[in-house]
């Protein structure tokens, strides 16, 4: 499987999306998926017998009601947790094959992840937390680094919160710094948990059209949770969850 | 990643400022307790300087207000080393080793002064004591003609008033005499230099030590004389109760009490021993709480941190460069930390505190600080096992 980042940037007027071909290459392919959580007493089976398959540039969004397992679900491919049951296989190969160290440069060039509590770390400014990504690639130099972040943040509406510190910022501008932190990388995939959850519905669009433009553009396999039908509406496919499995 | 490290420590100075005193105070401590220990172990493997087994103590008694004619002082002194069993026979004054009883006085030699035990010795009390001579010679019959006090010194003492300058045939005297002329036996000509001695006890260090020759006419006052003498190897009760028939038939009045040394030693350090080993375990009580201090701040104020490592590791840190920079992180509080620490603990050893050398305190150092960074450097791994053993999502989930 040939690697986005190394794809040279003047294919863009042909984006893989638009060949028939390139829809069909599966980059997650999750077969049977089981997700059981264990608590002391209490067993919750958050995924059963989830089968779902994301081709290379799709935009695919997710819809059930609270509780069904969607974050679950999103987190697993995003390579952070373990299924209980079932296989998850990355540019087709088995995400158990992988070693650890392996697994870890898969999340960081492969996956920008957007997660529905945000996850910035307080004692970081907003442009050290959207530089966090790129510091585990140690081929990029300080200033690139730099330059990339404030790019990120730019993209979002942030330009002037550079120096902010996460405990600073409302609730929407910490989303917005989440969903930059997620861009920075230019990952082959996002995977993003409610990204406008918390933004007024202006705001939202901007998010929405700028996900869209990342899609279309630049070739961008999205995966997104929303509860917002609208937003859905304009993805390529919607996938309803309900109480772990997949109905539609 | 380091201009990160540094960031993220300077953006966490109030958590770290915690953590750097935490260390600071533990540091002080363990080097506190450190240095006493080490002294007290020092001290108790400190060779004696002599050698006490096979040394008996007596102490021959005129009787109340009776003074000892020195010619019958030597004849006991005769008498007792000829029984069979007996090597060497001494006199000595009142101040025997391991006894409580001591006698010091501070003397001089051109502007260096020094507080001494003062002994006093006769020519054969080297071959009982067995005391290790460094230079010069023991005195003996031919410092009769002398015109003043042939004394040997100790090391320490020959350190402090002579340096590196020679020694021998140098004339001390007390450090308070005015300018009135001394009398020549309060001359102290300087005839040999022995190692260091501890007769205090077995867990004392070592004191400065002036063996002064007895004259003549010193004993002319006496009611009492202390007798050392050095028995064969497996002499006991029969030989004790011989020496003081033997002293008894030289002068009916005179009583003895014969004492071995040893068992002065062995009483004296069941005396010590109290304090000592309530002093250490007092100290090994610290210590250990101190590491547990400092173990249960560090490991919390990284526990505190999983949702942090979870969210590198979904951000595509591998466990190998969280566990670096965690230590990075201890690596440089523990530093900062030491540092206040070494800059009060070396005051002790430059200003010469308590007048101890300062080997115990450099050691104390070292091993205070070898401490603290292992003890940091197991806390900051905490994260690396941690990072290594729970998926991303998990550790975020603890926020
Ligand atoms: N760590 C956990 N331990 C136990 N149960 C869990 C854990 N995480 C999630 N669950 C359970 O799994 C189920 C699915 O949770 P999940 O977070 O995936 O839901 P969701 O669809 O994202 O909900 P929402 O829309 O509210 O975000 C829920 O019933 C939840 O209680
Ligand atoms: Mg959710």
């Amino acid at each position: 499987m040939e690697n986005l980042l190394a794809t040279p940037p003047d294919t863009r007027p042909q984006p893989p999306l638009n060949s028939p071909a390139a829809a069909e290459t599966p980059v997650l392919q999750l077969t049977n998926i089981e997700k059981v959580y264990q608590t002391n007493t209490i067993e919750t089976v958050a995924l059963n017998r989830v089968n779902l398959t994301i081709n290379r540039g799709e935009f695919v969004s997710i819809m059930g009601p609270s509780g069904c397992g969607k974050s679950t679900l999103l987190s697993l491919m995003g390579l952070l947790d373990e299924p209980t049951g079932g296989t998850i296989a990355i540019d087709g190969r088995a995400v158990t094959s992988y070693s650890d160290r392996e697994l870890a440069g898969l999340r960081n060039l492969k996956i920008g992840f957007v997660f529905q509590s945000y996850h910035l770390i307080n004692d970081l400014s907003v442009l050290d937390n959207v530089e966090l990504p790129l510091l585990y690639r140690p081929s990029l130099s300080g200033k690139e680094r730099r330059q990339r972040a404030l790019a990120a943040l730019d993209k979002v509406g942030l330009s002037a919160r550079t120096r902010h510190f996460p405990g600073q910022l409302s609730g929407g501008q910490r989303q917005r710094v989440a969903i930059a932190r997620a861009l920075v990388g230019s990952p082959e995939i996002i995977l993003a948990d409610e990204p406008t959850g918390n933004l007024d519905s202006v705001m939202g669009e901007e998010i929405m059209d700028l996900l869209l433009g990342l899609n279309r553009q630049d070739g961008v396999t999205i995966v997104m949770v929303t509860h917002d039908e609208q937003q859905a509406l304009k993805t390529k496919r919607l996938v309803r969850l309900f109480d772990g499995s997949q109905v539609g | 990643m380091l201009r990160h490290l540094f960031t993220l420590i300077w953006n966490r100075k109030r958590a770290n400022m915690l953590l750097i005193s935490e260390v600071f105070f533990s540091f002080v401590v363990l080097f506190g307790v450190g240095a006493v220990l080490i002294t007290i172990g020092k001290n108790y493997l400190a060779p004696h300087g002599f050698d006490y087994t096979d040394v008996w103590r007596l102490q021959v008694r005129a009787g109340q207000g009776q003074q000892m004619p020195r010619a019958q002082l030597d004849d006991v002194l005769r008498q007792v080393k000829a029984l069979p069993g007996v090597r060497t026979v001494a006199l000595t004054s009142g101040n025997m080793p391991f006894i409580f009883s001591t006698n010091n006085s501070t003397f001089g030699y051109e502007g260096n002064t020094a507080l001494a035990n003062v002994y006093d010795a006769d020519d054969r009390y080297t071959d009982v004591m067995r005391l290790h001579l460094r230079e010069g010679r023991w005195f003996e019959a031919a410092d009769d003609a002398s015109n003043h006090r042939p004394v040997v010194i100790s090391q320490d003492l020959r350190e402090t008033l002579f340096g590196k300058g020679p020694a021998l045939g140098k004339i001390f005297t007390w450090s308070h005499h005015g300018p009135e002329a001394t009398k020549p036996e309060d001359e102290f000509l300087v005839t040999g230099v022995v190692d260091n001695v501890r007769t205090a006890n077995d867990f004392a260090a070592a004191e400065p030590g002036v063996w002064k020759r007895l004259l003549p006419h010193d004993t002319t006052s006496w009611e009492t004389a202390n007798v050392l003498v050095r028995v064969a190897p497996g002499q006991g009760g029969e030989l004790q109760e011989k020496i003081a028939r033997t002293v008894a038939g030289v002068t009916r009045q005179w009583t003895t009490e014969v004492r071995v040394m040893n068992d002065d030693r062995l009483s004296k350090r069941r005396y010590t021993l109290v304090p000592v080993v309530g002093l250490s375990i007092m100290g090994l009580f610290l210590i250990v709480n101190v590491a547990l201090g400092l173990f249960g701040v560090l490991w919390y104020n990284i526990s505190q941190r999983r949702a942090e490592i979870g969210l590198r590791r979904a951000m595509g840190a591998t466990g190998a460069s969280i566990s670096r920079q965690f230590l990075g992180e201890m690596l440089v509080v523990t530093t900062l930390g030491v540092l206040g620490g070494l800059l009060l603990a070396v005051q002790f050893p430059l200003l010469g505190a308590f007048d101890l050398p300062a080997q115990p305190y450099m050691l104390a150092i070292a091993a205070a600080t070898v401490a603290v960074y292992v003890i940091t450097a197991l806390c900051a791994w905490q994260p690396s096992r941690l990072a290594a053993g729970i998926h991303p999502a998990v550790a975020l989930r603890e926020e």
